[in-house]
């Protein structure tokens, strides 16, 4: 296959670690970018070896060299752009969430489906190492059969101030749907069953002022009787707090990693800090697995998980506002009316 | 020098955590000292017997004529739960003190009888919730209680246990008891509202009760706890029955203390085997020794009636929960 164009369409700070992953491999090459603000864009080309760049994007899709999109927009866009992308006959990566409704998920999927190409969500956890690790001692059958899970990815940096979009409901479709998408993701991942159920707690910490909760607690029952808890925190303190802890249990053994059990501890006059093992790029894998996708190569997550995964969302947003649990298929609902 | 009967060597089960935890402590205990054992029955008759034997103390017949005994200040109860209130209330009415395994009753209607007794009859009455006795429980309920990490407002807690016997009520009433009482113990606040998911994931037997045990607590000032308990399967190096994961994270408005409960701990080595010794008292010794301290001082016991009854009032609604797929009140 020859060297694919790839056109970045948002150039905020997600769309960095796009670019290093694109920029250390020879598969694909960056063929411009698009963001709502020409002048982000004019930035971010000539900081990227003057990429060409833009603010309309139908006007990038018809860039000659442009074979594949990779979207860093606000969760609230994705449709629209996704929709357009299939309708250039391009490939697309997309930021998590897919979208931020089953309904708007499905319909993505579909119309790549009858535009014969790919479209893959950017659930990097499943490429991170400990993710790809975690699942590797399962695929063994060193721990049996996965029944159970714990996943708590905890910090304190919260989004910059008020501007922030994520902050709003109504454009990343709450906290469930931007984050906790992650870990509802991994943890089925994981167990490899089929989730039926979501009950989950949601808190507003930093302030009571914030419309999303910045703490959040997902509980996921599975189709086969597993279960899965899982925390997502930006509401931690101090503000430089960051903790992750893993718990799979299965029929024959357990799997666990402490939240320091990737770092070396430094102790300073400042007090203790971890450094972090140097690891994999879980950003270049992703991009591997979805350039590997174009010809048929196992794309690591498919379509269908993307909108699954969107679906447990919307269950989890949805249980904390009725405060019961939401069965799944209440998700699916829209979709099938 | 507080005289002790121990009353029965049976539990849940073929739980005998008289011989395994409380004779082994009582026999350590300075200003304590065995007279008299008694069996719970048939079953446990021989144990008893033995007992008595090495100890060189009688083994009565019957309870009533072991609660007779002038000689006799306190009861260490270790009955089948099915007979444990009424042991506990015989044993109060004959103006006994009382160490009662736990749970302390089968159901929240009898711990309210044994308090109606308890009432009458004033004295000591521990229940056996040794957990929250646990020197990092005690150290980690003091920072909190100095406000540490500020006001806390979410608690996460591990109680995994690897092998040793399912306990045939299931697992919510045996092992999830400890950490609901710890996380009561930290908090200081009383649960409103439990939600329960519960499995089967170890142990094959057609109607075995569950092995694992979510508990997803909501408590006042909108405080939320969530326990993950479970008996596994064994494991490799791990003697059965043995606490292989027992956590507690406290996330407060300015900090997180994260407790590890299975400290402190030595690690040591051999050629065949590993083990985690305990340093310094263990939870059973500090609740043996501290129900002594409220014998013979009359200073309230670090743990007593309302904390059980507290346990069995997020037990009912864990029941209630089971039943009804949804979160479920807290009853007051």
């Amino acid at each position: 296959m020859s060297e694919v164009g790839v056109l970045v369409v948002g150039a905020g700070f997600i769309a960095d670690s796009h670019i290093r992953a694109l920029t250390a491999q020879a598969r694909a090459t960056l063929a411009g970018v698009v963001d709502v603000d020409p002048a982000r864009a004019a930035a971010f080309g000539y900081a990227h070896g003057n990429a060409r760049h833009g603010s309309d994007l139908a006007e990038a899709l018809t860039w000659p060299d442009v074979d594949a999109v990779i979207v860093c927009t606000p969760n609230d866009t994705h449709v629209a752009i996704a929709l357009d992308v299939a309708a250039a006959g391009k490939h697309l990566l997309v930021e998590k969430p897919l979208a931020t409704s089953v309904a708007d998920a499905r319909r993505v999927v579909d119309a790549f489906a009858a535009a014969g190409r790919v479209v893959a969500a950017a659930h990097t956890h499943r490429r991170y190492d400990y993710g790809i690790a975690v699942r590797s001692v399962i695929e063994s059958g060193a721990i049996g059969t996965p029944v159970a899970a714990r996943l708590s990815i905890l910090g304190g940096w919260i989004w910059p101030d008020w501007r922030a979009w994520v902050l709003d409901p109504e454009r990343s479709g709450g906290h469930s749907l931007h984050n906790g998408v992650h870990l509802l993701d991994l943890v089925t991942w994981w167990l490899g069953d089929e989730p039926r159920r979501v009950y989950a707690r949601g808190r507003r910490q930093t302030a009571g002022e914030l419309r999303i909760y910045d703490y959040l607690e997902m509980t996921v029952e599975y189709a086969r009787g597993g279960t899965a808890v899982c925390e997502m925190s930006r509401a931690h303190r101090p503000g430089s707090f960051g903790y992750r802890d893993v718990l799979v249990a299965g029929t024959d053994g357990l799997i666990e990693q402490g939240w320091d059990a990737e770092s070396s501890l430094l102790f300073t006059e400042g007090g203790l800090a971890q450094v972090p093992a140097s690891g994999g790029d879980a950003f270049a894998r992703q991009l591997g697995a979805w350039l590997d996708s174009f010809d048929g190569g196992d794309p690591v997550m498919s379509p269908d998980d993307a909108v699954l995964a969107v679906a447990l969302g919307v269950a989890s947003e949805l249980s904390i506002e009725r405060g019961e649990p939401v069965e799944l298929a209440e998700t699916f609902e829209a979709v099938r009316a | 020098m507080i005289g002790v009967l121990l009353a029965g060597f049976a539990g849940i089960g073929d739980q005998d955590h008289q011989s395994a935890m409380y004779l082994p402590a009582w026999r350590a205990q300075a200003g304590a000292r065995i007279v008299a054992v008694v069996p719970s029955g048939a079953g446990d008759l021989a144990t008893a017997q033995k007992v008595a034997a090495e100890l060189g103390v009688p083994c009565r017949d019957h309870l009533d004529a072991a609660l007779a005994d002038n000689s006799v200040d306190l009861v260490s109860v270790a009955v089948p739960l099915a007979q444990r209130a009424d042991v506990v209330t015989a044993a109060v009415r004959a103006g006994k003190h009382v160490l009662a395994d736990k749970p302390l009753a089968a159901t929240l209607d009898e711990v309210e009888a044994i308090a109606t007794v308890l009432a009458a009859h004033p004295r000591v009455l521990v229940p056996a919730l040794p957990h929250r006795l646990a020197s990092p429980v005690l150290s980690a309920r003091a920072a909190l209680a100095s406000g540490r990490v500020g006001l806390p407002w979410n608690v996460q807690a591990d109680f995994l246990v690897a092998g040793g016997s399912l306990a045939p009520t299931g697992e919510l009433l045996n092992l999830a008891v400890h950490p609901v009482d710890v996380l009561h113990a930290l908090l200081g606040l009383d649960a409103l509202r439990v939600h329960v998911r519960r499995g089967n994931y170890w142990h094959d037997a057609p109607d075995a009760p569950e092995d694992f045990v979510a508990l997803l607590i909501d408590y006042d000032n909108g405080v939320t706890g969530t326990i993950a308990t479970a008996r596994t399967g064994e494991l490799d190096g791990v003697a059965p029955g043995s606490l292989i994961r027992h956590r507690y994270r406290i996330s407060g408005s300015h900090g997180v203390l994260d407790v590890n409960a299975g400290k402190p701990a030595l690690s040591v080595r051999t050629a065949s085997a590993a083990s985690s010794p305990w340093v310094g008292a263990g939870p059973v010794a500090a609740l043996v020794d501290a129900t002594c301290r409220a014998v013979t001082s009359g200073a309230k016991a670090p743990v007593g009636l309302d904390d059980a009854r507290h346990v069995h009032r997020v037990l009912d609604a864990a029941y209630r929960s089971l039943g009804s797929g949804r979160p479920e009140g807290v009853t007051t």
